[in-house]
């Protein structure tokens, strides 16, 4: 056993500077995550493949089959028919059609629109993911923005009115799913009281305004995506704020936050840097779950509202079984928080400078 | 401002730096009120040293943060005392000071460094960052100025300075930690620096070391300090004075040669009696019997009776005054002549 040992650390010259980069790879904390994101995305498109592929009755047996029944194709008409659409060919051997479908992936051909053919699924992605990215996205930054500062409010004015109060209301439109507030918003104020003009404020911007980056477009979209945004905000603000509280809470225990004050800084300076600053670090990780869920979370809000977003679209796919346009969409919206989760590392790793120094410690 | 001009102590001796009378601290609790500092009172000079011991929980540290205003919610100071005298001469309450006249007193006048030195510092800011946040809380100092001060104090605390000032917090160690406070505290230049408790949780290394650190400076600059600390032997290396705590009370004051040669009250006896010494004749080690006192309740008449071995019926009805038992030397004990700490001399076999 002990003859073999002089052998093995003995490495060629070349192993040796692979090792090397391996290792430096291993150490840079960026790469890292990186690759980990690239890697998980590679998995779900992947999965994706085969399961549609393999599943009995995939969606591409049964459109070929509907082909060959309904409207009297030969099979040899309706696999090509069904290759098309679904940019793969089913006769070819499954590796062959996953390295064609992995290459077309890396390309952005995501195929085309089964129900509006000639359409492809990437355009329809494109014109609708922009909506989703402004209404939702906003609302999440409000929500946040917002949420932190109520929650900072309310852990240094603890046990206060306002404390009780924000508590209160936080706690209860935490617990109320979103799509009900949707629905009050659209049946209380829409119909009911008639204080929302609802049909009007409906889809993405008015008919008949030029997209473009100009004022009135602008202010014409907010309008449009008003009733959404404050659904999404209602909804996920108290959560915000209670983490804050909590999180605030305990940073006002930390010895550093007493030192400062021993310090003689200033309450604002303190406020800022050594207990905001601080207290808002563990929320991070919860945004960028957060923001993922941004472009795949928003269904039936979009539906309620009729607002022309990724969700909207996707509810639109599902119930005409278009599964290209499914496809694409799970896709986009695995990369979303694949992509959020990574932003959010990275950025929390500009944040605290503990988590700078790679991963060992 | 409550500030009153005094004329200073016309008779030889200067007035001192800080003067504490009859300060009481309570902490308002659902359990009841804790009486945490009681008729507390001590005057620290000029350039002096003043160590505080007892044990956890016996009031020292909540005393240290009354005399910043810094106590915890639910901790007020009822009653009491704190003067303070400025360089100029100027004599001034700090129970008086509004907000912001408070915070400017803060680190400028009196800095003060915390035990559990590992959290002391912002993880998210550098150490120059914090060094430049505290100077412009207070001073109107350049950059450059403030970074000469800093340079010129982590030297002396025996640090590199281009390295810590370039480094969070979490780089370095928890002695090296320390050291930045202890440089921190004394950038502004104040008269008093309270220690509490500086090397806790440090190896016994580094306590050494931050003890050496602390003398140096001692000798090299001009300020009083304010030495928090249960450890009376470590104390005593750095204090011209020495005041034990009990229940809350200051129970003894004396020169440090006094309090430890020739200690008055059974409970600093016992105190010196808990710790062997390295060199030297050996006395009988033995703990101090019992816990200490709830301060909800604290036991009545003199507090540590029902601990104390000279304690007799007398003691449980009637609270000790401090008795003066020798030149600057006061104890609050009834029985304080019959206190006295036996050396034996061990026989080392030839």
């Amino acid at each position: 056993m002990r003859q073999s040992a002089p052998v093995a650390r003995a490495p060629a010259i070349p192993q040796l500077a692979a090792r090397r980069l391996l290792g430096a790879v291993f150490r840079s904390y960026a790469l890292r995550r990186v690759l980990k994101a690239a890697l998980t995305i590679y998995l779900v498109a992947t999965l994706t493949f085969f399961i549609v592929r393999l599943m009995p009755g995939n969606p591409v047996d049964v459109y070929i089959h509907t082909l060959i029944s309904q409207y009297g194709f030969t099979y040899d008409d309706a696999a090509n028919q069904a290759a098309a659409l679904f940019a793969f060919n089913p006769n070819e051997p499954l590796l062959v059609q996953y390295w064609a479908y992995l290459r077309a992936l890396a390309r952005g051909d995501f195929g085309m629109s089964l129900v509006s053919p000639g359409t492809p699924v990437t355009s329809v992605i494109m014109t609708y993911l922009p909506w989703t990215l402004f209404s939702a996205g906003l609302g999440l930054l409000i929500s946040f923005l917002l949420g932190i500062m109520l929650g900072m409010v309310m852990a240094y004015r603890r046990e206060g009115v306002l404390d009780h109060l924000l508590t209160a209301v936080g706690s209860f439109f935490q617990s109320v799913p979103n799509y009900l507030v949707a629905i009050v918003i659209v049946v209380f104020f829409g119909v009911q009281l008639g204080w929302l003009p609802i049909t009007e404020m409906r889809g993405a911007y008015s008919p008949g305004m030029q997209p473009g980056l100009n004022l009135a477009f602008i202010s014409d979209a907010l309008y449009h995506a008003a009733l959404p945004i404050l659904t999404y905000v209602l909804t996920t603000i108290g959560a915000w704020m209670l983490l804050m509280k909590s999180s605030t809470l305990s940073t006002l225990e930390e010895d550093y936050v007493t030192v400062a004050r021993a310090r003689g800084l200033r309450d604002g300076r303190i406020m800022r840097s050594y207990v905001g600053r601080n207290a808002v670090l563990p929320l991070f990780t919860q945004m960028a779950i957060s923001a993922g869920f941004v472009v795949g979370g928003s269904v039936v809000i979009e539906k309620i509202f009729v607002y022309q977003g990724i969700g909207f679209i996707l509810l639109d796919a599902i119930n005409r079984r278009d599964y290209p346009v499914m496809q694409g969409i799970f896709l986009i919206i695995t990369f979303a928080v694949v992509a959020a989760n990574l932003l959010a590392d990275l950025l929390y790793s500009r944040l605290d400078p503990r988590i700078r120094v790679s991963g060992g410690e | 401002m409550a500030a009153w001009q005094r004329s200073s102590a016309s008779n030889g001796t200067p007035a001192p730096v800080l003067s504490v009378r009859n300060l009481e601290v309570r902490y308002f609790t659902r359990a009841g009120t804790v009486q945490a500092v009681r008729d507390v009172s001590f005057d620290l000079h000029a350039g002096e040293s003043i160590a505080l011991i007892g044990e956890s929980g016996c009031g020292k540290t909540t005393l240290g943060l009354a005399l910043l205003r810094l106590l915890p919610k639910g901790a007020r100071i009822v009653d009491g005392e704190i003067r303070y005298r400025r360089r100029n001469g100027q004599v001034i309450d700090v129970l008086q000071l509004d907000q912001e006249e408070i915070r400017r007193f803060r680190w400028q006048e009196c800095a003060m460094v915390f035990q559990g030195a590992l959290n002391a510092l912002n993880p998210v800011l550098r150490v120059w960052d914090q060094m430049l946040d505290t100077a412009r809380a207070h001073a109107a100092l350049s950059r450059d100025e403030v970074r000469e001060r800093s340079e010129r104090l982590l030297r002396m605390v025996q640090l590199e300075p281009e390295r810590v000032l370039n480094a969070y917090p979490h780089e370095l160690s928890g002695g090296m930690r320390q050291r930045v406070m202890i440089a921190m505290s004394l950038l502004l230049d104040p008269q008093i620096i309270i220690y509490d408790e500086p090397t806790t949780a440090l190896d016994i290394l580094t306590q050494r070391a931050i003890i050496e650190v602390l003398r140096s400076l001692r000798d090299q600059l001009d300020f009083s300090m304010l030495f928090i600390s249960h450890d009376l032997p470590l104390a005593a290396e750095l204090a011209d004075r020495v005041a034990t705590m009990y229940a809350g009370k200051i129970i003894e004051v004396g020169d440090v040669r006094e309090i430890f040669y020739n200690p008055r009250h059974p409970y600093t006896l016992g105190l010196i009696k808990a710790v062997p010494p390295i060199v030297g004749e050996l006395y009988d080690i033995s703990s101090i019997p019992g816990t200490p006192p709830n301060l909800i309740e604290p036991p009545s008449g003199c507090s540590f009776h029902p601990r104390c071995p000279y304690a007799r019926e007398r003691c449980a009805r009637e609270v000790p005054p401090l008795y003066e038992v020798g030149s600057l030397h006061t104890s609050a004990c009834h029985y304080w002549q019959e206190v006295k700490l036996e050396r034996q001399v061990v026989e080392t076999g030839d």
